[in-house]
């Protein structure tokens, strides 16, 4: 880095300044962050997010078909795989999932804003749905139906 | 407190690491988002996702001096998930920092500092969206290293120094920058 010149430091040290005068980070965004803390996983494995259309779609270029309404994405822990279809309907979403291997289990779908669970089952072939009544940061957590089983799995955060 | 100390702590339940963490990187984590152009709601969301996708690896990143590009990445990743389900489409109701002035500014600032502001603002909206993003990411608080930059915006770290020359050297040349006299 030792092709700046001193011209350039100092431009760069006033676009720094101006940009905290003008687009400082919100101290809301620097609380939700601090907050953030408080959704750790404790008793859970996490299933990371796998797949995403929204990210793959962007080498697509402009390219949106008739199933742009309509998002899928997977996440996986181990053997598990838990597949997701969320539409847009108005304010609301709708999920339509499937975890495999199939089992019986109950979904929690966590949000970040406020303390509101949506709490839905699988049936036998591992399908559930849920009704959501806005968008926002959500995640599952997994709760297998036998008590002897494995432990919770909660997946990554996605935006919906 | 390393890094590595402070990402234990946190992993541990230590709020006041955490706390650390987040002053440290929220700057770099924000102009990760403005660079993108999303708009302030977007952005605040995207943060908060990348600091939640932050808290649930706590224990899982391998090189915790390379955080903040962790960090960058995971917001750059963000950002073009949302402007594709956005459409790219920013709210009408809201400009980027980046679009053409507006008589926004605070009354206590001093007239100087105004009217430079101003200025600076006319010229960065000529210099094309490229230089935009990197002279956001380039002027993001804590001075963020190449590699996280190039992790912000998707960038080979071997073409930040020459975009970066050409990016001040376009923005210098500016009339508006140019009538106010140096740098």
């Amino acid at each position: 880095m030792n092709d700046h010149n001193d011209a350039d430091e100092s431009l760069v040290s006033e676009l720094r300044q101006y940009f905290e005068r003008v687009d400082p980070v919100p101290p809301l965004v620097i609380e939700a962050a601090k907050v953030a803390l408080g959704w750790q996983r404790l008793d859970a494995d996490l299933a990371e997010l796998l797949t995403d259309s929204a990210l793959e779609a962007e080498s697509l270029a402009g390219v949106r078909g008739a199933s742009a309404d309509v998002r899928s994405v997977s996440f996986g822990a181990g053997e598990l795989t838990i597949e997701l279809e969320i539409r847009v309907e108005g304010a609301g979403r709708m999920l339509l999932g499937l975890v495999s291997p199939p089992s019986i289990a109950t979904i929690e779908i966590q949000s970040t804003d406020g303390d509101a669970v949506t709490v839905t089952e699988t049936d036998r072939l591992g399908r559930f749905r849920a009704q959501l009544p806005a968008g926002g940061n959500i995640r599952l957590r997994l709760l297998p139906g036998e008590p002897d089983s494995a432990q919770p799995v909660e997946t990554s955060w996605i935006t919906i | 407190m390393t890094l590595d100390a402070l990402m234990r702590a946190a992993a541990a339940g230590d709020q006041v690491a955490w706390n650390a963490i987040v002053d440290r990187f929220s700057g770099l984590v924000w102009a990760t988002t403005r660079a993108h152009r999303l708009s302030a709601a977007d952005a605040a969301d995207v943060t908060q996702t990348t600091w939640l996708r932050l808290v649930e690896h706590l224990d899982r990143i391998k090189d915790p001096e390379r955080l903040g590009a962790w960090l960058a990445t995971t917001a750059r990743h963000e950002c073009l998930r949302l402007i594709r389900l956005r459409g790219r489409e920013l709210p009408s109701d809201e400009s980027s920092v980046f679009d053409a002035p507006a008589e926004d500014h605070e009354l206590d600032w001093s007239m100087l500092v105004q009217e430079r502001d101003s200025a600076l603002k006319r010229a960065l909206a000529t210099i094309g969206e490229r230089c935009q993003a990197l002279l956001r990411l380039l002027a993001a608080p804590e001075a963020p290293s190449y590699e996280e930059i190039g992790a912000a915006l998707g960038m080979p770290v071997g073409a930040i120094g020459p975009t970066r020359a050409r990016c001040l050297d376009k923005l210098r040349r500016s009339p508006e920058i140019v009538s106010l006299g140096t740098p």
